[in-house]
């Protein structure tokens, strides 16, 4: 174990960048990234299932401006949304004189209503076009059997959409973390804002970025690789058997 | 009219530079795509590798870190370079990074790496008799890849090519972080300049928004273009 | 000897898959004119011989003599493979082949088929090529499709489209593989009326087919294959109606 630590201490001591203390940076970094990127999608799915539900919706005035809020946050930069909140937060009457300013005078809440609308409205989609290619046969048999519209719902479209949305809400999960890169932009020490905050201050911009990429690359395989176990498990009856 | 406070041109500025960013880097971005679905299709185990390595990489980082990466990096980089070629030859040259250039280049690499898939994938559905018909009647490998393997790939890859320019097109925002003035960087100054938010965020989302549906009826076009003689083709949905 | 070169010759043609030699040494002369059928069982080799002859696929050894030029190979670790690839794509403009899933091209109408290779390959004007693409497309009965594409045609359809389409080459040698092998038996008829008459024009063609009677009646030579060699060959009336080996008699055979 001293070894290890002696080891350790040469190989930091080697270098002028990667100190302990710039590697304390780049782990607070990490972890704000993962808290945002973790509530956002949280937040996201709970709004996204009754979106995505009533994006289904026969009624216009349900469907109508669903269709319009996915289509507005789908087709425009998650920087500008950002910005939005961000510089837009002020506006709101009193805000600044409630206790609510505590909370959005620091960054990370505005960037995580900007992300979580944006994540919901790709996830809404996502939901959306798994419920509508339910095959129509179950729907069937599900009234055949006197189920009403919210039990059909609850019981027989959503859990068989959840599991066919999952390959896509992996692909969403995967393009939220590397989204979540802007954070930095308004000042959150975010994994790329240390990187940043590094690059600055030694002016090394290949050993800054480089790091930073190689451990965005191991959160991507890891988000990947508990993606692909869960299909295993989730979509197995989608596979021919022993296959 | 809305009284953009006399921002008003450089924001039609920005908007001419994003438009010129998003087509110029589409266009690298498709001959990438092209080069690296053939290396991936390739027999060549060493072509082969490298062209997974490729996407792999540029598809496991976020684009941003990619575009700090390169930019900054790739300043150096050159600098080192011609350093080098100060001592040695006594060459003194000096190639400051030109934003536009790194921008279009950095995208392009980015969007390079997505188009390869779906052009492998593309590329993959084309029937193999449609080729052998080709060599069969005594067409180069260049004339039956582009009188038949092209066109009918086309129809299999334009919903991935639209896809990907849709998300293209949003990535150009980005380059206002490495010092390109387009739009978005426009609207961030006069923001923190004036205040107003709203006044410059909400127009500047407003054409995103109309080229975005500009885009989309005109990639339904083209679809429609290269769906003949397969019937009616319902791959185009978005 | 005639002072002519002749059309097409294939001299000890041998290819192997992996481990497995599917043509041990297959050799096969066709005059002007001849009409050589290749039959037999599946897996015996035929359709790679014929598609060995447009080099289609790579022969691992032996010679292919086209109209007296022969193809120039040379060998490199990947194997055996034409030398000169410009010389393939020549010689292939005069073998054309038609497939047995007939292949036109599904993004051209019929008559964009006929006169794509003619305008590209061999340059022809596009005026001229359209006018002879008429006359073939008359002549196999779909002039009235000619502004169809390939799906919205039957299958007979497509493949006397495509018989077409090799008619347009001027081939010296037209080969056909198992061209009614896909159609539905009330569409094969049509078909091999097209292929007769191509047959009673005096057409030098080679063609691998499952329809017996129809070798009977057109070939002038008829070879059986078995294993990747060649177990009978002569006349129909030798080879089809005096089989000498006990193989080649239940080959024969009619099927219950």
């Amino acid at each position: 174990m001293e070894q290890l630590n002696a080891w350790f201490t040469d190989l930091l001591a080697g270098n002028a960048i990667f100190t302990a203390n710039t590697l304390g940076f780049y782990w607070d970094g990490l972890v704000t990234t993962v808290q945002l990127v973790f509530l956002c999608l949280v937040l996201g799915i709970v709004l996204a299932v009754p979106l995505a539900i009533g994006r289904g919706s026969k009624r216009p005035w349900i469907k109508w401006p669903i269709y319009l809020y996915t289509y507005v946050f789908r087709g425009t930069p998650l920087l500008i949304q950002l910005y939005l909140v961000y510089y837009g937060v002020v506006f709101f009457d009193g805000i600044q004189d409630s206790i609510f300013w505590v909370v959005f005078k620091q960054a990370f809440y505005p960037a995580l209503i900007a992300f979580t609308l944006n994540t919901a409205a790709y996830t809404t989609e996502i939901f959306h076009g798994a419920i509508k290619n339910t095959a129509k046969g179950e729907i069937e048999a599900a009234r055949a059997y006197g189920m009403s519209k919210p039990l059909m719902m609850r019981r027989i479209i959503l859990p068989s959409a959840f599991r066919r949305a999952l390959p896509a809400y992996g692909n969403e999960v995967i393009f939220m973390l590397h989204a979540s890169a802007v954070a930095s932009v308004v000042t959150i020490m975010d994994l790329t804002g240390a990187a940043s905050y590094v690059y600055a201050r030694f002016y090394a911009p290949f050993a800054a970025f480089s790091f930073v990429a190689v451990i965005y690359l191991c959160l991507t395989f890891s988000i990947m690789f508990c993606f692909r176990k869960l299909e295993k498990r989730l979509l197995a009856h989608l596979r021919p058997r022993g296959a | 009219m809305i009284n953009f406070q006399g921002y008003g041109p450089r924001l039609l500025e920005g908007a001419l530079v994003t438009v010129e960013l998003a087509l110029l880097s589409l266009v690298v971005a498709v001959v990438l795509g092209l080069l690296t679905a053939s290396a991936k299709l390739s027999p060549n185990r060493l072509i082969h590798g490298i062209g997974t390595l490729y996407t792999t990489l540029i598809r496991g980082v976020p684009d941003l870190v990619l575009m700090l990466l390169l930019f900054y990096g790739g300043q150096i980089g050159i600098n080192m370079v011609t350093d080098q070629l100060y001592y040695a030859f006594d060459i003194d040259i000096f190639i400051n990074v030109n934003a536009f250039l790194s921008g279009v280049i950095t995208i392009g690499l980015i969007f390079g790496a997505y188009m390869g898939e779906t052009f492998r994938g593309a590329f993959q559905a084309v029937d193999e008799g449609q080729m052998e018909a080709a060599r069969a009647y005594g067409m180069n490998p260049l004339m039956a890849f582009r009188r038949v393997r092209f066109p009918q790939m086309m129809r299999h890859a334009l919903p991935g090519i639209g896809n990907n320019w849709m998300v293209l097109l949003k990535t150009t925002a980005l380059v206002s972080i490495i010092g390109l003035s387009d739009m978005v960087r426009v609207a961030a100054e006069a923001t923190k300049a004036t205040h107003e938010p709203f006044l410059f965020m909400i127009p500047v989302a407003a054409i995103y928004l109309l080229i975005a549906t500009l885009s989309e009826w005109g990639f339904a076009r083209l679809a429609k273009r290269y769906s003949t003689g397969f019937g009616e083709s319902s791959e185009w949905n978005n | 000897m005639a002072a002519t070169p002749i059309p097409l010759e294939a001299r000890g043609i041998k290819k192997r898959f992996g481990d497995h030699e599917v043509l041990k040494g297959l050799s096969l002369q066709a005059h002007k004119g001849d009409v050589i059928t290749l039959i037999g069982a599946s897996g015996s080799g035929k359709s790679t011989f014929l598609r060995c002859m447009n080099l289609l696929e790579q022969p691992d050894e032996g010679d292919l003599i086209v109209h007296g030029e022969a193809i120039n190979f040379r060998t490199t670790q990947r194997g055996r493979e034409p030398a000169n690839w410009k010389q393939v794509e020549r010689i292939r403009a005069k073998l054309s082949m038609v497939f047995q899933n007939f292949n036109l091209w599904a993004h051209m109408t019929l008559l964009e088929n006929v006169i794509e290779a003619p305008v590209h390959v061999l340059g022809k004007p596009r005026t001229e090529a359209i006018a002879q693409a008429r006359d073939l497309l008359d002549r196999v009965g779909l002039l009235d499709r000619a502004d169809y594409y390939p799906t919205q045609m039957s299958g007979g359809q497509q493949q006397r489209g495509a018989i077409a389409r090799a008619l347009a080459m001027d081939p010296e040698v037209m080969l056909f593989d198992e061209p009614t092998s896909a159609l539905d038996p009330e569409l094969v008829g049509d078909v091999l009326k097209v292929m007769r008459g191509l047959a009673d024009e005096g057409r030098t063609m080679i063609l691998v087919t499952h329809e017996i009677a129809f070798a009977r009646d057109v070939s002038s030579q008829v070879i059986y294959l078995h294993q990747g060699v060649i177990e009978e060959s002569g006349t129909p009336a030798e080879v089809l109606d005096n089989p000498r080996s006990e193989r080649l008699r239940q080959f024969l055979a009619p099927k219950h």
